[in-house]
C-alpha cells in the first residue's frame, strides 16, 4: 500500500507534494506517531481520518514545524526537509487552518491578512491593504469584507480570513484540522465549493475530520490513522462510512462475555428510572447537536453508546445529569417530570457522572484532594451538617476512595493535580459510584487507561448493574461495549440510530449504523 | 533530552516559599543600606533610628497597630474575593464609602457612644457593599470584568469624599482644611493610641479563615474559585455564591473605612484612605490566598508603611520610600517564583510541607 504510483490526472513522474517517510514522534510516556508514511499528490484532497487520540493533529503539527520528527524524513516535491519553524513551513508552501483560529479580533480582514507577511508593502495604507486583500480575494475565489473587523464576523467567515491569509503566503499544500466543526452546513457547502476550486488550479489539500459523511463528500483518497500509526490509504470512491468507520475503531474484538449476573444480582428492573422523550438540543450556531432522542434506563441494566465522538455523545451526557438545557422534549426521573436543567436535582436523585474531560469539569485541580473528594457529599452528613464543612470528615471519605480506587496517596492536602491522570480518573470513577444510587452517567471512563485498568474500570460497572443501578456507559471502543453492554444505542448526527440487543449485535450492523445507516442500509434521514 | 538542573513544580511547599521570602527581604535590606550608603546616608544610624521607632518602642508599637488595623481588612476583602476568583481592586472605594456612611451617622445621630457606635459599624459595613453592589451585579448577571468596575469606582468614591469634605460637611468650627469637624463619638481605645477596632480586625480575619475551611458555604467559594465549570457539575449555585462573596469584600472594607474614621482619624478626610485600598491588594498576594497569612502580610506592609514615615523625617524623599517598597516586593516575588524550582538530581518527592 505504500507504494503508490501518481493518481490519474497527474503527468507521470511528478512527485507528490508531499511524502512522509517513517515519520515518528514522541512524547514523554506516549508514542504520537510511529512509521507513518503518506502521500499527497498535486490535485488530490486528502482525508485524514482517525479518533480522538489517534495522532492526526501530532502528524500535521510535524508537516508544518510546529514539532520535529524523532523518526522518519519529509519530503516536498522530491526533495527532502526540515522545518524547524512554522515559518519555514509556510515559506516551503504548506499552510495549515487551525480549528482554534488565530486571528487578531480588532484588526480588520485587512490587516489580519498583511500581519506578519514579509510580502506586505512596507507602508501600507489600509487603503493600501484593503485594495490588495480585495485582490487575494478575488484571485483565490474566497469572498471576504476587507475592511470589517474580524470580531464582527461569522465562524465561516473568519475562516475564510484564515484560508486566505495561508494562500496569499503562496501555499500548495492547505492543511485543515476540522475544517466544519465551527460550521453550519451552508457555509460548510461553500467551503468544499472552495476547495475543489482549489484543489482545480492542480494544488493538494490535507483535511482532518471525523465526520465520515464529509470525508465521504469532499475527498478522493481517505488515510486512516490509528493508535498513532497509519492503518491504511483508501480511493474514497472504494469506500463507505460504515466501512471507514470500522476502520477508524476496529482492531480484532476480544468477546468476553461480562453480562452474565452472578447470584444475588439485582434483575433488570421493570419500571425505567429514567426517561428521555423527543429530546433535542440546539446549540449557539443554531445546529442540532441531539435529535429527537427518547430511551428509557432500567436499574440493572448496562445501555451502551456507541458512535464516532462529536455525534452528540457530550450533549447526550450533559442532559441525562442536567448540565445542558434541552430546547424541545422532556426527562423523567421515576416517572415524573424534571422542571429545571438543575445538576443538583440529578445529584439529589442520585445519578453519578464521570464526565469526558475529567481534569476540567469535575475536578478543581488546584485544591487538595480531600476537597475534591468532598465535591459530590459535602452537603450531607457526616460532612456536612448545620451549614459546616468537616474536613476531617471529608478526609476520612477521601481515604475511603482512594482505598477502594487502589490509588496511594502520600499526602491528601496535596492539590490533586499532582496526581496522575489515570489516579485522576480513578479516584473521579469512584467517587461517582459512591453516589450513582440509581444511574451512573459514565462517558469514556476507558480512556486513557492502560489494559488491567481497563478491566477494572468495566468491573466498577458490572459490579453497579448488579446492585440495580442503571448504567449509561459511552465509549469508541466497540469491544468493552460488546462486553459490558447488555443493550446498545449507537449516535450519528445526534440521533439516536437504534437500539440493539448487544448479544446479537455484530460489527456489521453497528458499523451500518455509526455511518449513518439503518440495519436494512437505508440512510433515514441522516443530512438535512 | 536537553540536560537542565532544574525543574519546576507546579505548587511550591510553604516553608520553601517562607525561607525563600527572608532571604529576599534580607538581600533588599542589603540593596538598600548600600545605595543609602552611597549617597551619603549612613545605613546603621537609619537602621537603629526605624528600629527604635518602629518595633522598639511602645510608641512605634502603637503606630504599627494602627496602619495595620485597615491592612487587615482591605486585605482580607482582597483575598476572599480572590478565592472565588475574582478580583476586587475597589476596596480603597469601599473603604471611603464605608467612612462616608459612618460619618453621616455619626453627624447626623445625636446620642451615647454605645448607641451611636453601632449603628456606625453598620452603616460602614452596608456603605462598602453599597458601592461594590454595581460590579457585582454586573458580574453575576452580565459577566462584565469586576476587576473593571470596581477600580473606576474608586475615584468617584475619593472625589465624593472631597466633595463632601470641602462642601455639605467641611469643618465650620476650627475650619481645618477638607476636613469634617471631629467626629462626636469615637472608638474606645485599648492600648495607648490603638483602639478596639484592633483586636476586632483580627478577629474578623481569624474568623473568616474558619469560615472559608470549615462551612459549607467556604467550600463551594473555594470549588467555585478554583474551577467554576466543577462547581455548575456539583450543583452549586455560582452565581449566588459570586454574589455574596463580592458584597462580603465590599462590607469589610467598607468597616475598615469605619473604624479609620472612628478610631484613628477622627474626621472624614480627603485622601484619608491612604491607598489602604490599593495596598490590600498587595497584602493578599503576598498572603497567597490564605486568610491567615493577611495578618503577617499586614504586618510587613505596616513595617515599611511605618519606616517610610521615620526616613521621611531624616530628609528622604516620599519616591524613595517608593522605591523600597517596590523593591521589597519585587525580591519577594522573584523569591516566591524561585521556590518553584529544585534541583533535577534530587527527584525523589520528599519533604512535602505545606
Amino acid at each position: 500500500m505504500n507504494k503508490q504510483s501518481a493518481p490519474p490526472g497527474v503527468a507521470p513522474g511528478t512527485p507528490p507534494v508531499l511524502q512522509l517517510r517513517g515519520i515518528g514522534k514522541f512524547f514523554p510516556g506516549v508514542i504520537a506517531n510511529k512509521d507513518v508514511d503518506l502521500d499527497v499528490w498535486p490535485g488530490e484532497i486528502h482525508a485524514l481520518l482517525g479518533e480522538n487520540g489517534a495522532g492526526k493533529s501530532t502528524l500535521m503539527n510535524v508537516v508544518t514545524g510546529i514539532y520535529q520528527p524523532e523518526e522518519g524524513e519529509i519530503i516536498l516535491d522530491g526533495y527532502g526537509q526540515t522545518f524547524t519553524s512554522p515559518q519555514e513551513a509556510i515559506r516551503a508552501g504548506i499552510g495549515m487552518v487551525h480549528q482554534h483560529f488565530k486571528l487578531v479580533q480588532a484588526f480588520t480582514v485587512a490587516e489580519n491578512i498583511h500581519l506578519g507577511w514579509d510580502e506586505a508593502p512596507r507602508r501600507a495604507s489600509p487603503a493600501v491593504m484593503e485594495a490588495r486583500t480585495h485582490e487575494i480575494s478575488e484571485r483565490f475565489g474566497f469572498p471576504v469584507r476587507a475592511d470589517a473587523r474580524v470580531c464582527d464576523l461569522s465562524a465561516g467567515e473568519q475562516q475564510r480570513v484564515e484560508i486566505l491569509r495561508v494562500l496569499a503566503r503562496r501555499a500548495r499544500l492547505l492543511i485543515m484540522d476540522e475544517p466544519t466543526a465551527v460550521l453550519t452546513p451552508e457555509e460548510t457547502g461553500e467551503l468544499f465549493r472552495a476547495l475543489r476550486a482549489f484543489r482545480a488550479q492542480g494544488n493538494a489539500v490535507i483535511i482532518i475530520s471525523h465526520k465520515l459523511d464529509e470525508v465521504m463528500e469532499i475527498s478522493d483518497r481517505v488515510s486512516i490513522l490509528r493508535g498513532g500509526c497509519k492503518v491504511g490509504t483508501f480511493n474514497t470512491a472504494d469506500c463507505n462510512p460504515s466501512m471507514l468507520a470500522a476502520t477508524m475503531v476496529g482492531r480484532d474484538i476480544v468477546r468476553r462475555n461480562m453480562r452474565a449476573r452472578p447470584e444475588g444480582a439485582a434483575p433488570i428492573a421493570t419500571t425505567p428510572v429514567m426517561q428521555l422523550r423527543n429530546v433535542s438540543v440546539r446549540d449557539d450556531r443554531g445546529v442540532d447537536t441531539l435529535r429527537d432522542v427518547s430511551l428509557d434506563l432500567y436499574g440493572g441494566e448496562i445501555l451502551g453508546i456507541a458512535g464516532v465522538a462529536g455525534n452528540g455523545q457530550r450533549e447526550l451526557t450533559h442532559v441525562l445529569t442536567g448540565l445542558m438545557a434541552r430546547t424541545s422534549g422532556e426527562i423523567l426521573l421515576d416517572g415524573s417530570l424534571v422542571a429545571r436543567t438543575d445538576p443538583a436535582l440529578f445529584v439529589q436523585a442520585g445519578v453519578g457522572h464521570i464526565p469526558e474531560d475529567r481534569l476540567r469539569s469535575a475536578l478543581a485541580p488546584s485544591l487538595s484532594v480531600t476537597a475534591n473528594m468532598a465535591l459530590r457529599e459535602y452537603p450531607y452528613p457526616p460532612i456536612g451538617t448545620h451549614g459546616l464543612y468537616d474536613a476531617q470528615a471529608a478526609g476520612a471519605l477521601a481515604q475511603g476512595i482512594a482505598d477502594l480506587a487502589q490509588v496511594n496517596i502520600p499526602d491528601f492536602a496535596m492539590p490533586i493535580r499532582n496526581l496522575s491522570g489515570g489516579n485522576q480518573q480513578r479516584l473521579v470513577a469512584r467517587r461517582e459510584i459512591r453516589i450513582a444510587s440509581r444511574v451512573l452517567v459514565a462517558a469514556y471512563p476507558a480512556r486513557g487507561l492502560d489494559i488491567g485498568a481497563i478491566a477494572t474500570m468495566l468491573g466498577y460497572l458490572t459490579d453497579l448493574r448488579d446492585q440495580g443501578v442503571a448504567v449509561v456507559f459511552i465509549s469508541e471502543d466497540l469491544e468493552d461495549l460488546l462486553n459490558v453492554s447488555d443493550r446498545i444505542g449507537v449516535m450519528f448526527h445526534g440521533r439516536l440510530m437504534s437500539i440493539i440487543d448487544a448479544e446479537a449485535a455484530d460489527m456489521a450492523t453497528i458499523g451500518l449504523l455509526m455511518g449513518g445507516r439503518d440495519a436494512a442500509g437505508t440512510q433515514p434521514g441522516a443530512t438535512q | 533530552m536537553a540536560a537542565r538542573a532544574f525543574q519546576r513544580l507546579p505548587s511550591a511547599p510553604a516553608g520553601r516559599i517562607l525561607v525563600l521570602r527572608l532571604a529576599a527581604i534580607v538581600l533588599s535590606l542589603f540593596i538598600i543600606a548600600g545605595v543609602l550608603a552611597l549617597s551619603g546616608h549612613s545605613p546603621v544610624t537609619l537602621a537603629e533610628l526605624i528600629l527604635r521607632s518602629t518595633l522598639g518602642s511602645r510608641f512605634g508599637l502603637e503606630d504599627l497597630a494602627l496602619f495595620m488595623c485597615p491592612l487587615l481588612l482591605t486585605g482580607a476583602a482582597v483575598t476572599v474575593c480572590g478565592t472565588i476568583g475574582l478580583w476586587n481592586i475597589g476596596a480603597e472605594g469601599q473603604f471611603y464609602a464605608g467612612a462616608i456612611a459612618a460619618t453621616g451617622v455619626a453627624l447626623g445621630m445625636h446620642g451615647p457612644a454605645p448607641a451611636v457606635l453601632p449603628v456606625m459599624t453598620i452603616a460602614g459595613i452596608l456603605g462598602g457593599m453599597a458601592w461594590i453592589t454595581v460590579p457585582t451585579l454586573a458580574r453575576a448577571y452580565a459577566g462584565v470584568n469586576e476587576i473593571i468596575t470596581t477600580l473606576l469606582l474608586n475615584f468617584i468614591a475619593s472625589l465624593l469624599t472631597y466633595y463632601l469634605t470641602t462642601g455639605p460637611w467641611r469643618d465650620r468650627i476650627s475650619g481645618a482644611q477638607v476636613s469634617t469637624q471631629r467626629l462626636p463619638v469615637a472608638i474606645p481605645e485599648m492600648w495607648g493610641i490603638v483602639h478596639w477596632g484592633f483586636p476586632v480586625a483580627i478577629v474578623i480575619v481569624i474568623g473568616l479563615a474558619l469560615v472559608l475551611s470549615r462551612t459549607r458555604w467556604g467550600y463551594e467559594i473555594r470549588i467555585g474559585g478554583a474551577n467554576p465549570e466543577a462547581a455548575r457539575y456539583a450543583g452549586i449555585p455560582v452565581r449566588l455564591r459570586i454574589i455574596s462573596v463580592m458584597l462580603l469584600s465590599g462590607g469589610l472594607a467598607g468597616l475598615a473605612g469605619m473604624f479609620e474614621v472612628a478610631g484613628t482619624v477622627h474626621r472624614l478626610q480627603g485622601g484619608m484612605a491612604n491607598n489602604f485600598g490599593y495596598l490590600g491588594i498587595v497584602v493578599a498576594v503576598l498572603a497567597r490566598g490564605s486568610c491567615l497569612n493577611v495578618i503577617p502580610a499586614a504586618l510587613l506592609m505596616a513595617l515599611i508603611l511605618d519606616s517610610g514615615i521615620v526616613m521621611q523625617t531624616q530628609q528622604l524623599s516620599a519616591s524613595v520610600v517608593l522605591a523600597i517598597t517596590g523593591l521589597i516586593l519585587f525580591m519577594i516575588a522573584i523569591g516566591d517564583e524561585l521556590a518553584h524550582y529544585r534541583p533535577v538530581a534530587s527527584t525523589t518527592p520528599k519533604g512535602k510541607a505545606s
